[in-house]
């Protein structure tokens, strides 16, 4: 059990008192028993020396009676005087104070010499202590007997034992009267330290308005008369005027309590009001409590404002796309935005306190804090495009790391910022990709225009040629084969025109429906020769869209040309279309049943030259043309291998599914055609 | 910290009982006891000297004059010590002092009463055969100059049988016309013993006007008090000194043999003069009893009787 501090102070004087007591009583004791013990060794030598001398006429006038006389007056002088007896020259006993004979065993049990004048021996009856002293009579430097005397030792010890009951009841009432005086004076300190306890624990529990200092007779502004109300200090009766700042005293120095107590030691309202330690640390503490009030409620305040400032940060940082993470100069992150906890994965908690030890992978962790060293070393910010792999796939990321300095200069940490450049590196290759692009087909579009003049000119000799020679020749035969051959290269020289542009486009509304099953009833019967049919589901009440008649025709002959081709032996191309009211499109699409598309080609497919089929089999510039001419139209197209569920009738896990999307007001929202751009050319 | 403490008070407890002066107690049976029974040496001649002293200054006196008295006779001579002239004058009619050490007056009453024969006397210091008594009083009385103002004042003496203590100043007084009856009071040294320095001290004290001693006391009494306090009134005439007798019936060759010894102490002799200056005595010389008549007859003059 813990003791109060009136507990201690108690059990200290006691403590203190019974030691004192104990310790005095015992040297008192043993002085006292020194004392007596000395005081009764000198009174029987005393008493023996004077017997000794008055024994002297006795003794030689051998006057029995007078000797017996002395020795009888001499045990009568005090009880503790237990026997007295003259012993001759010879050791004979002379005279006595003894009944019934004398002792035969005390002659011999103490003796003195003649050049001593006394002997003390202790000597013990079985019932009591006795001090014999033997005093030798010498007359005239003769010997002539001896004088012995018995003291009780056991009176002394009764008188030794007395004082000490006495010097002990006397020590106990100290001590009593000790605890009354200490009671009476602890009582007030540790009821007003009771008092400040209390207050103390208000405090803990966040109640500051505490009045712990005493009311006072006078309070300052009574003392001086003043009656400015408008005094911090008036009307505060629980505080001193000296612990408030900004009294209105004349005298009164400017500034908190550091400067201004000083002067107020000065003050006769200092004098009078201030009061012993307790009260002062009373004061001071109703003082700090109401400054504490006033700093807690600032203090609130600014921490309000903080969490607030604090919470917008957070705010700001987890709304940005950027991912931006604080660390101390040991790596140890402090802070994380959402965006970096969703890069890595963790939640904050999980990333706060921690190290990129904890976080990534030790060989990236190494990197990490490398970078961090060389940082807070040298104080050079790091910029860097970094390439992550994870679970997600392959990223690319900016990353800023900047050092963060402390108030001293010195640095303290860092901040690491960085994003997802993943898209923008896309669309850079892409970009240059369409510009390498463009610049193949400015190029092609050059040659073509240079190379159709010449082949047509070749085709027309050819033909001239073919007029003027036998059919059965074989000029006829390898003519022919020119004429035959220039038209192919006509074809691609036109195909080219066409995907570069440059051929002009004749825009009217058109039914979709009725182009799409002219280009099928041309292609319907070879591809049923390949064991390939044709599924129509077109939407009948499609709206008109604006559009080149015979540029869409190529367009979709490119496309089931294209899904034939996939085909490989028995199969199915169903061509659907339909109307889309919300985005105010006519979406046509071609599902084959044919091997489909790998995920690495699919990327591809719309890029000019790029062909799977054997060579001599296909340009390359089917789809890109067909993607060119869909472009012209504001529309776009999609391929999905394999197709969607829901699109395939057809119990088939291959195949390839191409949308295509015109609009029907021919027009597009600006938004949709900057998205169209950012797509590029595919 | 505690232990600490209470070590220190267990060492001080410790070194305070050590300091005690106590000593071992020695084991004694009073149960056991005897009746005490003391036995006289048989053949013993007993040699006493008036006590005008205290027992110590006659032992003083006179203990080394007895050793040499027991080597010199072969005698068993032993010292006893009576308490007054008066149990020494009785002492010697009883037959319990052989050899008796006395004043002239004594003297003439053990002769007279018990027929003690004289056979030497002593040669006093300064080579003196005879001694007298003194009137003493203390030194700032100024209503004593002479014997006459010791008229009506009181007076304290040795004692009734002292010759230089109270005979020989009471005829001196008598000479001058006083008798006891003008003496406001005539009182006698108290008790036991040292009757001599008992009266010097009695007028030192105040107690009495005068006082009447032997010569040589104030000798005596000079490391007591300071004998320039005391003023000799006047001195008696010159009397025979001390004298030794011997009881009526002791034997007369031991008679002879102790006092062919004292005849030959010789004060030039180195062996005997110490024997001699412990009893204020010069020698001792032959006597016999007429040589006292001289005290018989003041005595019969002062209405003495012996």
């Amino acid at each position: 059990m813990k003791l109060g501090f009136r507990s201690k102070i108690y059990l200290g004087l006691f403590s203190l008192l019974l030691l004192l007591g104990i310790v005095i009583l015992f040297v008192v004791s043993m002085i006292m028993k020194e004392a007596l013990l000395e005081e009764n060794r000198n009174r029987g030598i005393s008493i023996g020396s004077i017997l000794a001398a008055r024994m002297a006429e006795p003794v030689l006038a051998m006057d029995f009676f007078r000797m017996k006389t002395l020795v009888d007056e001499t045990v009568r002088l005090s009880d503790d005087i237990f026997y007295t007896f003259v012993l001759n020259d010879k050791g004979k006993p002379l005279v006595h104070t003894f009944k019934g004979g004398f002792p035969i065993e005390l002659k011999e049990a103490n003796s003195v010499s003649d050049i001593h004048k006394y002997s003390i021996r202790l000597l013990d009856t079985g019932k009591q202590l006795i001090y014999d002293y033997a005093f030798p009579i010498i007359i005239d430097k003769d010997r002539f007997g001896t004088i012995r005397i018995g003291l009780l030792r056991t009176k002394i010890q009764e008188v030794i034992n007395r004082l000490i009951r006495s010097t002990f009841l006397s020590t106990g009432i100290v001590i009593i009267i000790a605890v009354f005086v200490g009671t009476a004076l602890a009582l007030p300190v540790t009821s007003r330290i009771k008092i400040l306890h209390k207050s103390s624990e208000q405090a803990l529990l966040g109640n500051l308005d505490i009045q712990v200092a005493p009311l006072l007779k006078k309070n300052c502004w009574e003392i001086m008369n003043c009656n400015k109300k408008e005094c911090p200090a008036y009307g505060k009766t629980y505080h001193r005027c000296w612990y408030i700042a900004g009294t209105m005293c004349p005298d009164c120095i400017e500034g908190e309590y550091a400067q201004k107590i000083k002067s107020c030691k000065n003050c006769h309202v200092y004098y009078r009001c201030s009061g012993d330690e307790i009260q002062s640390l009373a004061e001071s503490f109703n003082s700090m409590a109401l400054s504490l009030k006033t700093h807690l409620s600032e203090l609130q305040n600014a921490e309000k404002t903080l969490k607030e400032q604090q919470q917008l940060l957070k705010t700001v940082l987890d709304a940005t796309p950027d991912f931006v993470f604080l660390q101390n100069n040991k790596s140890v992150y402090l802070s994380a935005n959402k965006s970096f906890c969703d890069l890595i994965g963790r939640q904050e908690k999980k990333i706060i306190g921690k190290t990129d030890f904890d976080i990534f992978s030790e060989r990236r962790a190494e990197t990490y804090i490398k970078e961090d060293h060389n940082i807070l070393k040298s104080g050079n910010p790091l910029f860097k495009e970094c390439k992550i792999s994870g679970r997600e796939g392959t990223k690319w990321l900016h990353v800023v790391k900047i050092p963060v300095y402390e108030a001293d200069g010195k640095i303290g940490g860092l901040l690491c910022s960085g994003r997802d450049i993943t898209e923008l590196k896309r669309v850079q290759e892409q970009l240059a990709q369409a510009q390498k692009m463009e610049s193949i087909g400015q190029l092609v579009a050059g040659i073509a225009h240079e190379i159709n003049t010449p082949m047509g000119i070749v085709l027309g000799y050819a033909q001239l040629l073919l007029e003027e020679v036998k059919p059965e020749s074989q000029a006829y035969n390898d003519l022919k084969i020119i004429e035959k051959q220039t038209r192919i290269c006509k074809k691609i020289v036109a195909d080219l025109l066409r995907f570069s542009r440059r051929t002009e486009s004749t825009m009217k509304l058109l039914n979709i429906n009725e182009t799409i099953e002219d280009v099928l009833t041309v292609v319907e019967h070879t591809f049923k020769l390949d064991r390939v049919s044709l599924a129509r589901r077109l939407e009948p009440a499609l709206p008109a869209i604006v559009g080149d008649n015979e540029k869409l025709k190529q367009a979709f002959i490119n496309l089931v040309n294209n899904a034939f081709d996939a085909i490989s032996g028995e199969g199915m191309i169903t061509i659907s279309t339909h109307y889309d009211a919300q985005l105010d499109e006519v979406i046509i699409s071609v599902l084959d049943t044919g091997d489909g598309i790998s995920s690495g080609k699919i990327d591809r497919i719309f890029d000019p030259f790029y062909t799977t089929k054997p060579v001599g089999k296909g340009t390359g510039l089917g789809l890109a043309v067909t993607f060119g001419l869909i472009q012209e139209h504001k529309g776009k197209i999609e391929v999905e291998s394999p197709p969607p569920a829901e699109s395939n009738d057809v119990k088939s896990s291959g195949g390839s599914l191409f949308t295509i999307h015109l609009p029907v007001s021919g027009e597009k929202k600006e938004m949709e055609i900057e998205d169209v751009k950012h797509i590029g050319i595919r | 910290m505690k232990k600490k403490i209470l070590n220190a008070i267990l060492i001080f407890l410790f070194l305070s009982v050590g300091c005690s002066q106590e000593q071992p107690a020695q084991k004694i049976d009073l149960s056991k006891r005897e009746q005490v029974i003391l036995r006289e040496d048989e053949n013993i001649i007993t040699y006493a000297y008036l006590p005008q002293y205290s027992h110590t200054v006659s032992y003083h006196r006179h203990h080394l004059l007895v050793e040499y008295l027991r080597k010199e006779t072969r005698l068993n001579i032993k010292q006893i010590f009576p308490d007054t002239f008066n149990k020494h004058i009785k002492m010697v009619g009883q037959g319990r002092i052989d050899i008796s050490y006395s004043n002239p007056f004594v003297y003439v009453k053990i002769a007279n009463r018990y027929g003690a024969g004289a056979f030497s006397r002593v040669v006093e210091v300064g080579n003196r055969k005879n001694f007298r008594g003194q009137i003493i009083c203390r030194s700032d009385n100024r209503s004593i100059k002479n014997i006459a103002d010791c008229r009506g004042k009181r007076l304290i003496a040795v004692d009734p049988t002292s010759a230089g203590g109270y005979l020989y100043p009471l005829g001196h007084f008598y000479n001058h016309g006083l008798t006891k009856s003008d003496f406001s009071e005539i009182a006698f040294s108290p008790g036991p013993g040292g009757k001599q320095e008992k009266v010097v001290l009695a007028v030192y004290a105040g107690k009495y006007d005068i006082g009447t001693i032997r010569e040589g006391t104030l000798k005596v009494v000079s490391d007591k008090i300071d004998i320039n306090e005391i003023r000799v009134v006047a001195s008696s005439r010159w009397y025979p000194g001390w004298v030794y007798s011997a009881r009526k019936d002791l034997a007369p060759e031991i008679v002879e043999k102790i006092k062919k010894a004292l005849l030959k102490l010789n004060y030039k002799n180195k062996d005997y003069k110490p024997i001699l200056q412990a009893a204020d005595i010069m020698g001792i010389i032959p006597s016999d009893d007429k040589d006292f008549d001289l005290v018989r007859k003041l005595s019969a003059k002062l209405g003495l009787s012996l």
